[in-house]
Order: structure tokens, then C-alpha cells, then sequence
């Protein structure tokens, strides 16, 4: 009796600020939601400018000088399959939400990381906060964004942004934290200032583990995109979302298909770029 | 303290009755040491506090190569770390070319280990993402010297240490030795006048750690440099260091110079590690011979001045080689042309088995 009082209470606060933070903070978010779509157009038209071949040559490329010429090849020839699967314009918006959100997650997470690494209070504090967004249900959060954002590409922007901070912030932190001790005491020996320390020091040893945060954040990125479609994000997630609505198998199998490449063309990307990172240190 | 006038005299770094206890409670523990003067057993047991170093007073002199002996645990590793405040004395005084390096603030310490006090560590740390030469500027990088200035005297410092061939490498392509030569030479090239060296070449194998030993003398010598070595293997100190301390349990038991230690060991602990150590080329003539007198008493007979001479400095390598070439039993040393005392046969080997000298009567 008494605890069910608690909670309707609760609902009922809950309620009353957020229609609060939707009246009083609607500029704010008109605002956000403006700098998000413009930061997304801005990547989409840049990938959707040039005609597929172009990009499929160019992602070629980059993987043939980064892993090797087959992976070059396997990775042209996947990407010009997603365009005679006429999802092209999917695949690229898709990756535009992806490209993003990930590296907005990196810009906050790899300096929020480089302060929790040397901060170990904050560390512990940001532990606390990451494991619950980590766990959080992604539907609970989405209902407010959209309540505040709207039914847009800013919503799903935001919603797979929250997932992609978390590996960013953690791996930057743990990379800070792992310099050697003997590379520490020789820093201190040399007479290095703090800032030579972190620089000379402590940032070259972070960087295999800070590249593992982005390979990371990119797939954490990636596992939003279906939800990011119910959200408004347009792409292969509401391909698959309206397939699924309408029971259309082999859509939704084609769109799932241009994920699957799209996620491992990025993976296979960024391992190789962090490999190499760790190749020429060792 | 800095009144010698001598510059090859001179104190570079001096530590007075320096203590470091490790523990939360360290400072209680200080304060009842310096009170009360608690053993260290006691402070472990009252405090919970470990006794890194207890009481350590040394002085290395300018152009001086001074070993630190002890076994891990020990506390030398600890010593040579108070000698740059990489480790805060909990107590005592540390002065290093005059300077109280307690008293300097943050600016002037990293000064003073940046121009003054180089170190080589057992693990090398070479930074992996850098080259050979990038590795022995490394030094002069953080003092702000330009990239052109620092490479060349990083690549003359690799010249000393015999890697001129090497310069654009990365670290993982050299062998172990060649690393830690590399360490070597990123100390050098910040030229301090004084070199920590922290058990470098203990992870090395037996003779590429003998070459660079001798390498790492003749280097410090000519270059006029002091070093304060530490080590485990008392080999090692003897073939490098001008004297010698010898640690136990963080308390220094006995400082001399190698001839001292092998002939004098102060306590049992210490004559257990010397009871190894071969003596022919550490003892030297004046600590083998008797005097003139108790020889003369003994063969009333024979004539001092007509045995084969030898200087006060011979060892007893040299002795052995004199005794072999006559039919005499005696050698006299000779310093000054004025004969100071005699090195018979059963002396000799007397101090080959290890037997202090003042036992030996003349025979």
C-alpha cells in the first residue's frame, strides 16, 4: 500500500520533469537535435556524392595498403554486392549514422578515458556510471530521447552515441593506467615534466589499448542500427524494421547481409590499424 | 664537508644516516626510531612498517666507480633510488654536488636528474616505439635540445658503446646486450657526472655481462664520470667498482675497496660471500708481506737484499710468478728503494687459501 504509494509518486515526478525539460529545455534541444542532423547530413552527402564504385574502389584500396590485397579485393567485391542488392543508399546512410556516432563517442570518450585514467576516484565513479548504461535496457532510454528529439536521424544518433561511449572511455582508461613501471621511473629519471610524461610516456603505450576502444566502439555502433531504425535513423535498420513489419523475409535478410559487411569491412579496418600500431612498438 | 680541496677528492654525492621505512605508518615509526632507536624487527612489529634502508651513510667521490653489494631484499635497490628521490627519505640527508636534493622543488629535481644524475635501469626500458637513436636522445629530447644537436650527440654516444651501425633500429631487433648498452648510452648523452646504475647487466649472460663490465670501467674512467653500481654478484663489484659497500638486511655492513673486503671482511655474513672469490689479482704485495724483522729473526742467515723484488702493488698473481722464477723462498717488496717488508712462499699462500694476513707468521 505504502510502497505502491512510493512508486506512483515516482511516476508521477518522473513525468513532471521530463515534460518540465521538454517545455523549459525545448531551444537546448532544438538546438542539439540541429547540430546532429547537420553533422549527418554533412557525412551522408559525403558518402552519397560520389557513386558507389568510387567508394567500393576507395575502401579497396585502403585495405589492400592496411591487410593485404586480397582483403582489398574481398572488401571491393562485398561493397559493390550491397549495391546490386539495391540497398546502396541504405548501406550508406547506415554507415554515415555509424561513422558519426562513433567518432562523437570517441571525442567525449577517449579524453573523458585519459582523465579517468589518471583520476582513480573518477575511474571508480565512471565504472559505476558505464555498467549501468551499459546494461540498460536501450528501449528505456529511447523513449526520452524521443520525447525530447523527436522521431529523427538526432535520436538514433544519440541512442547509439550512449553505447559507443563506454568502450571508448574504458579501454583510453586502462591504456593510461597499464604504462609500464619501469618506463615510469625511467620518465621520472630522465627529469620529464608531467605533461612530457603523458605525452612521451604514458599516450604511446595507451595507444594499442585506446585503438582496441575504437574497433570496439565501432561494433557496439554497429549493434545499435537495427534499433536505431525504430528510432528514425532511416537506413538498413529501418530496411530491416519495416521488414520485419511487413514479414518480409528476404528483405530483411538482404539488409542484415549489408550490416554483416559493413561491420566487418570497419572491424577488420580498425584491428589492422591497431595491430600495426602494436607491431612497429614491439 | 666540501672543504677538500682536491678535485679528484671531491664529494659528489654525500648521505647522511639516510633511513627509508616503508608503511602507513612510517612517520610514527621515524619519530620513535629517532627517540627511542627501535631495531628493525621492533619497527615491524610496533609499526608494521618495513625497513627499507636503515642508517646509510656513504660518500662517492668524483671519478669514482662505487658498488653497492647485496642480496634482493636487501635494500640497494631502495639506496640508489634515495639517491635521486626517486624514493623520499623518510629520514637523514642526501646533498649531491652540494645541493641538499630534499630541499629542491619539483623545477630544480628534474633539473638535477635531467643534467646531473643519469640512470640505467636492469630492465633497460628502451621505448619501443622509438629507434635506437631516438632511444639515446631520449634524454636530451626532454631537456629541449634540437632534434639536429641531440642526434648527434646520441650518435656519439652509440659510437662509444660500439653501436654506430645500429642508430635506425627499434629496440626488439637488438640482443640483450645490445639494449642495455643502448641504456648506456641514452645516460651518456645527457652527460651527468654522475651515473646510477641499477643491477644493469644482471639479465645478461655470463660473458657478454664480463665485456660489458670491462666496457662499462674503461667508458666511465675515460669519460671521468662517477657511478654508483649496484649488484648482486660480488664479482661484479670487484671487477668494477673502486670501493665497495656491502648491504645486508638494508643496513650497510662494510665499506672498502675490494682488497679491503676480500683481506678484511667485517663480520661472518660478509665472509661467507668473499669465501669464493679468487685473490690473486686482489691482494697486493703490502697487505701479504711481513715485516723486514720477523723474517730476519727467522732465517738469520739469509739476505734480505739479495731476494727478487717486488712493488708494495703486485699481486699476488705477480708474487706467485717472481717465487716460481728463483730457488728462493721469499720475495722482498720494495718501495722507494728502501725494502718494507717480506712475502714468503707459505704468506702467499696463506692469502691464496683466504687466511687474513695478520695469522701469517714468517716461516
Amino acid at each position: 500500500m505504502d510502497i505502491s504509494v512510493i512508486a506512483d509518486t515516482f511516476d508521477v515526478w518522473t513525468d513532471d520533469a521530463l515534460s518540465w525539460i521538454s517545455d523549459h529545455g525545448e531551444w537546448l534541444f532544438e538546438f542539439v537535435r540541429m547540430v546532429l542532423e547537420t553533422t549527418y547530413d554533412g557525412v551522408l552527402w559525403l558518402l552519397q556524392v560520389p557513386p558507389f564504385y568510387v567508394i567500393a574502389v576507395l575502401a579497396a584500396l585502403i585495405a589492400w595498403r592496411q591487410i593485404n590485397l586480397l582483403a582489398g579485393v574481398a572488401i571491393g567485391v562485398a561493397l559493390a554486392f550491397c549495391s546490386f542488392m539495391g540497398l546502396w543508399e541504405e548501406t550508406m546512410s547506415t554507415l554515415a549514422l555509424v561513422i558519426t556516432a562513433t567518432v562523437l563517442a570517441l571525442l567525449v570518450g577517449i579524453p573523458v578515458g585519459i582523465v579517468a585514467g589518471f583520476v582513480r576516484t573518477f575511474d571508480r565513479f565512471l565504472d559505476a556510471v558505464l555498467d549501468l548504461v551499459q546494461t540498460l535496457p536501450p528501449y528505456i532510454y529511447l523513449l526520452p530521447a524521443i520525447a525530447l528529439l523527436g522521431y529523427s536521424p538526432a535520436t538514433a544518433l544519440v541512442a547509439t552515441f550512449i553505447v559507443a561511449v563506454p568502450p571508448a572511455v574504458r579501454l583510453t582508461s586502462l591504456g593510461i593506467r597499464m604504462t609500464p613501471n619501469e618506463f615510469i621511473e625511467l620518465g621520472q629519471a630522465s627529469g620529464l615534466t608531467p605533461w612530457q610524461m603523458f605525452t612521451k610516456i604514458r599516450m604511446p603505450f595507451a595507444v594499442p589499448s585506446v585503438m582496441a576502444g575504437i574497433n570496439q566502439s565501432l561494433m557496439m555502433a554497429f549493434g545499435m542500427v537495427v534499433i536505431a531504425g525504430i528510432v528514425g535513423s532511416g537506413g538498413l535498420g529501418a530496411t530491416i524494421y519495416g521488414a520485419i513489419r511487413t514479414l518480409d523475409i528476404a528483405v530483411s535478410i538482404n539488409a542484415a547481409i549489408a550490416i554483416v559487411i559493413l561491420t566487418m569491412i570497419l572491424d577488420r579496418l580498425t584491428q589492422s590499424a591497431g595491430r600495426r600500431e602494436r607491431e612497429t612498438g614491439r | 664537508m666540501n672543504t677538500v680541496t682536491d678535485p679528484s677528492n671531491e664529494i659528489l654525492v654525500d648521505c647522511k644516516s639516510v633511513w627509508k621505512i616503508f608503511g602507513s605508518r612510517a612517520p610514527a615509526a621515524v619519530k620513535a626510531i629517532s627517540e627511542r632507536g627501535l631495531s628493525k624487527k621492533q619497527v615491524l612489529d610496533e609499526f608494521n612498517c618495513v625497513v627499507g634502508v636503515a642508517d646509510a651513510s656513504l660518500q662517492v667521490r668524483r671519478g669514482e666507480i662505487f658498488c653497492v653489494m647485496g642480496l634482493s631484499g636487501s635494500g640497494k635497490s631502495t639506496l640508489i633510488r634515495l639517491l635521486n628521490r626517486l624514493i623520499e627519505p623518510s629520514m637523514g640527508g642526501i646533498v649531491v654536488k652540494g645541493r641538499d636534493i630534499a630541499k629542491l622543488n619539483a623545477a630544480q629535481l628534474r633539473d638535477m636528474r635531467a643534467r646531473h644524475i643519469g640512470m640505467v635501469f636492469q630492465s633497460v626500458a628502451l621505448l619501443p616505439h622509438r629507434t635506437v637513436l631516438e632511444n639515446a636522445a631520449f634524454g636530451l629530447e626532454v631537456r629541449g635540445v634540437g632534434k639536429e644537436e641531440r642526434h648527434q650527440t646520441a650518435r656519439a654516444a652509440l659510437d662509444k658503446v660500439g653501436l654506430t651501425d645500429w642508430t635506425s633500429r627499434y629496440p626488439s631487433e637488438l640482443s640483450g646486450g645490445m639494449q642495455q648498452r643502448v641504456g648506456l648510452a641514452r645516460a651518456l648523452a645527457a652527460d651527468p657526472e654522475i651515473i646510477l646504475m641499477d643491477e644493469p647487466f644482471s639479465a645478461l649472460d655470463p660473458l657478454i655481462r664480463r665485456q660489458l663490465q670491462d666496457e662499462f670501467r674503461q667508458l666511465t674512467k675515460s669519460l671521468g664520470k662517477s657511478a654508483v653500481f649496484i649488484t648482486h654478484d660480488l664479482e661484479e663489484a670487484i671487477r668494477i667498482g673502486d670501493r665497495i659497500v656491502i648491504m645486508k638486511d638494508g643496513v650497510i655492513v662494510q665499506v672498502g675497496t675490494a682488497e679491503d673486503i676480500v683481506t678484511n671482511p667485517a663480520d661472518d655474513y660478509v665472509s661467507d660471500f668473499v669465501a669464493g672469490i679468487s685473490r690473486i689479482h686482489l691482494v697486493k704485495a703490502h697487505t701479504v708481506m711481513r715485516p723486514v724483522a720477523e723474517y730476519s729473526a727467522a732465517h738469520p742467515h739469509v739476505d734480505v737484499g739479495s731476494l727478487l723484488r717486488a712493488s708494495p702493488e703486485a699481486d699476488i698473481g705477480n708474487l706467485i710468478d717472481l717465487t716460481m722464477q728463483s730457488d728462493r723462498d721469499a720475495i722482498a717488496v720494495v718501495d722507494n728503494d728502501a725494502i718494507v717488508g717480506v712475502v714468503t712462499t707459505r704468506g702467499l699462500l696463506r692469502s691464496v687459501a683466504g687466511h687474513p694476513a695478520s695469522q701469517a707468521t714468517a716461516a
